[in-house]
């Protein structure tokens, strides 16, 4: 015999928030790196710099690391966003 | 008189029947992979009436995505995980606990670490919802911490996400996954219950959250003294160190009754427990030389790194079956980064009392 069950998902989201507008092009744009610290980063933004700056043009970059990987960036870090044009957040292990 | 029942408002879905059911939630990524209790309407308003909840009872607000935790979604996933209504106050007292700002939930859960949530039953609770603090206390002792544990997991997958390869970026995990919850043994021990120890009043009921990796057993059945016991615990914890994480954080012990025993015997109390392997857990960081990890020793070998930050990071739970020399030590998710959270259950212990 059919019966009702409910829905065991968030139907009510978090406030969260909008993605920023994509910027058209890179070139001679600054972006910031947020690294989550662990030691795999240090390769990846480093071979992600050089990759930016030779082929799109990127002009500058502003590297930052959290103070604890496990958990969201310092508002230190979060108050610097604004100036920057684009972010890559890596997690590296 | 009788007042009008506040309605639920999560969306429904008609089901054929059970087996219909259970795939129509596997299907949408809501289960854990074992069957599922069809959450109905009803079995969902009686867990909220045994916690004399209304539905939209906010329980708290997930610290990092800002999700909102409501008693009506606590209640759906109680139920797929075969909780019965008086099982419920434990799992919104868990919830509580989880999402206080120092468990850290979000890392917890995501974290390519793979620990599991430790649930710690105290207090007269154990006993109403016929928790099983002896034989298999691990394990499958009982129906009550099978499902409250399993209540908790369901709820990560189904309202902040924490499915493998979405949230949860796991590399291995533990059967700790399913459900890890456990009671204590408080009736044949002379200890202070674990909750007393971290400040709960006795007699009130409360549950311990833990960032948990898997139980590492332990054996000395050789001895009755309770230092050589306790090294034995000391040196799993010293082995973890070395092997897993060096860092220092909540370590949770298991002393069944058989090493316990004597412990007790001798006057030892919990507090002295936690002196003794806060001395005595604690390794040079150079012995990483000796597990193949030498390449991060650096300058750094005399370093001593105690797997304790203090002695009250130790949490001594007495459980266990009653025959057997053995013990568990349950290591941290990741050193210090989530601190272990004990909440009351359907009491708050630090509110502010009536004026007037």
């Amino acid at each position: 015999m059919p019966f009702r069950v409910l829905d065991p998902t968030n139907e009510r989201r978090g406030a969260g928030g909008q993605p920023a507008a994509r910027p058209p092009s890179l070139q001679g744009k600054t972006i910031g790196f947020i690294s989550n610290g662990k030691e795999g980063t240090k390769g990846y933004f480093a071979q992600l710099e050089r990759l930016l700056r030779e082929e799109l043009g990127v002009a500058h970059f502003v590297r930052r690391t959290k103070s604890n990987y496990s958990a969201p960036a310092d508002a230190r870090i979060i108050n610097e966003i604004p100036k920057w044009e684009a972010v890559v957040a890596g997690v590296g292990d | 008189m009788q007042t009008k029942k506040a309605a639920l408002t999560s969306e429904t879905y008609e089901v054929d029947d059970f087996a219909t059911a259970q795939e129509f939630y596997h299907g949408n990524g809501w289960t854990d992979g074992l069957p599922v209790v069809p959450p109905t309407e009803a079995a969902v308003e009686a867990c909220l009436e045994w916690a004399l909840m209304p539905p939209d009872q906010l329980i708290g607000i997930e610290p990092v995505r800002a999700q909102p935790i409501t008693a009506e979604k606590l209640a759906i996933n109680a139920v797929m995980a075969g909780c019965l209504p008086m099982h419920f106050p434990v799992v919104v007292a868990a919830w509580q606990a989880m999402m206080k700002e120092e468990f850290l939930l979000h890392g917890v859960t995501s974290s390519t670490g793979g620990c599991a949530i430790l649930a710690i039953i105290n207090g007269p609770v154990r006993l109403e919802i016929g928790a099983n603090p002896a034989f298999n206390a691990l394990a499958n002792s009982d129906r009550a911490t099978a499902v409250i544990g399993r209540s908790l997991r369901l709820g990560l997958i189904n309202l902040l996400e924490v499915r493998p390869g979405g949230i949860d970026r796991t590399t291995l995990g533990h059967p700790g996954k399913f459900s890890y919850c456990l009671a204590e043994d408080e009736e044949d021990t002379g200890w202070q219950p674990l909750s007393a120890v971290r400040g709960i009043p006795e007699g009130v009921s409360a549950v311990t959250v833990m960032a948990a990796m898997a139980p590492r057993q332990i054996m000395n059945e050789w001895t009755t003294d309770p230092r050589e016991i306790l090294e034995t615990f000391a040196a799993e914890m010293r082995a973890n160190q070395r092997h897993y994480s060096i860092y220092g954080g909540n370590y949770a012990i298991v002393i069944p009754k058989q090493l316990r025993e004597p412990i007790e015997r001798a006057g030892w109390t919990k507090h002295n427990i936690a002196d003794f392997l806060y001395e005595r857990a604690r390794v040079s960081r150079a012995e990483w030389a000796d597990v193949g990890k030498g390449s991060i020793v650096r300058d750094r070998g005399d370093r001593i790194h105690a797997a304790l930050e203090s002695p009250d990071h130790l949490l001594v739970v007495a459980a266990g079956g009653p025959a057997g020399g053995f013990g568990a030590v349950i290591p941290p998710w990741m050193g210090s980064k989530t601190k272990a959270v004990t909440a009351a259950i359907g009491a708050c212990v630090d509110c502010e009392p009536p004026k007037g």
